[in-house]
């Protein structure tokens, strides 16, 4: 057991015991070693199953939603892209923060679960593609900061060198790489269900009236409902990676997203979002002097 | 009719091949510009079909792809002049957003001719004509839209 587990045990119980929260969001050790899922902790005796290790992927923030109704206060282990997380839905008014404890814990770096499949445990495991060029790896928002901060990481990742490249191809080519990608969506919505962005009460895609998004099975729909959600998720998307590491099809939609952020950042000026609760959105505010294109 | 028939009748219907080009006009500027043009008997081409919106503001995202699914070859969202919005700063949003989204069909592979927004004021009848004519143009020489449609 490591000293990071250690302290988070140690915490949760004090926490617990105290009473001054009556639940805890951490991670727990799967029945697999290269998977570390989420657990909900209400009693003390069970602050032994909190664990921390390389695979703790899930971003706890956004089970948050589902227990808006909660009566006590939560206490919650937030990685750096979690914590942007909560101040994603601080912002969008979706939680409180007064009913919240949130607990930071700098986040070295994750491992990839996908590349452990058939390993045996204690193998060696690359890096998850997520954490590559993660810039906040240290809780931007937190109570409680676990243990000391971790550097910053600053390499290239391989989804900058993607979108280079589908910048440097002709129109006809990006739409045919597109078409690949999005013809494999089996739009299973988990890419929505996990993102921190994505906290409509109904999504468009789940209207029945007006019926946005159509049942078909065809490349169409899969294309309006991705380039639906990254509109949505335009300026607001805090690039935890999720949605592309919860795709069962491998589709890069952090291309999309980190492109987006890209171009909003070009236009309107550097706007990282779940970074500052007072600065709002980019496309939810506006400038006298935006660019002007459409004379 | 036979295969050939067939043949023929698609060669024919792909060769007199006109662009539908859907115009999310503004009610309080475009959507009068487009008025004036008519009153002043102004000629444009009838490529364009006019829907009113409220504002350019309403104008979703949802709205354009779902154009483009439906067999639409280009669209154009138009409003007040920055400044002149009816609600105020409605426009200023909108000139936000389809800024984004231009890009965004740009890196799906869309063609960012055929996605435009024009700000045409309700005193711009020759505006409007002017825009519309060049639009149906551009859109001409692109040819038929293929992508993002819903069926062939």
């Amino acid at each position: 057991m490591n000293q990071h587990t250690v302290k988070m045990r140690e915490l949760a119980r004090e926490l617990l015991s105290s009473g001054q929260v009556s639940l805890v969001l951490g991670w727990e050790k799967g029945n697999l070693w290269y998977k570390s899922p989420p657990v909900f902790i209400s009693r003390v005796e069970d602050v032994e199953k909190l664990i921390f290790d390389e695979f703790c992927h899930n971003n706890l923030a956004k089970y948050l939603m589902d227990l808006v109704h909660h009566s006590g206060k939560i206490a919650v282990f937030v990685k750096g892209c979690d914590s942007r997380a909560i101040n994603r839905l601080l912002q969008d008014n979706q939680i409180k923060r007064e009913k919240l404890y949130i607990i930071g814990v700098p986040c070295p770096g994750l491992k990839d679960p996908d590349d452990a499949v058939g390993k045996k445990q204690g193998a060696e495991v690359k890096n998850s593609a997520k954490c590559a060029t993660c810039s906040y790896p240290n809780p931007v928002v937190y109570d409680a900061l676990l243990w000391e901060t971790v550097p910053v990481n600053t390499t290239k990742a391989p989804v900058e060198e993607l979108i280079a490249k589908l910048d440097s191809m002709t129109p006809d080519e990006r739409y045919a790489y597109w078409t690949e990608q999005f013809s494999r969506c089996i739009r299973c919505f988990a890419c929505r269900n996990v993102c921190p962005a994505c906290n409509c009460r109904e999504c468009c895609f789940d209207q029945a009236e007006p019926d946005w998004l159509g049942k078909a099975n065809n490349l169409s729909e899969n294309q309006f409902m991705q380039m639906t959600r990254a509109m949505h998720v335009a300026g607001r998307c805090i690039e935890c990676g999720e949605c592309e590491r919860v795709c069962p099809m491998n589709i890069p939609l952090m291309a999309i997203n980190k492109k987006v952020a890209r171009d909003i950042a070009e236009l309107f000026g550097e706007c990282a979002a779940g970074l500052d609760l007072e600065k709002r959105p980019p496309l939810g505010h506006f400038d006298l002097n935006d660019p002007e294109k459409f004379m | 009719m036979s295969i050939e028939a067939v043949k023929a009748d698609k060669a024919a219907s792909q060769e007199n091949w006109e662009p539908k080009i859907l115009v999310f006009a503004c009610n309080w500027c475009t959507y009068a510009g487009a008025d004036l043009a008519g009153l002043s008997r102004l000629q444009y081409p009838p490529n364009v079909r006019i829907l009113r919106v409220p504002c350019s503001g309403r104008v979703n995202p949802q709205f354009v792809i779902r154009a483009f699914q439906k067999g639409i070859d280009g669209v154009l969202v138009a409003g007040c002049h920055p400044g002149d919005c009816h609600y105020a700063t409605g426009n200023y949003f909108t000139r936000r957003r389809y800024l984004v989204m231009q890009r965004l069909l740009e890196f799906m592979g869309m063609d960012p001719a055929r996605f435009q927004a024009r700000w045409i004021s309700g005193s711009e009848g020759p505006k409007f004509q002017q825009v519309v004519t060049q639009l149906t143009q551009d859109i001409k020489a692109l040819g038929p839209n293929r992508k993002l449609r819903d069926m062939e």
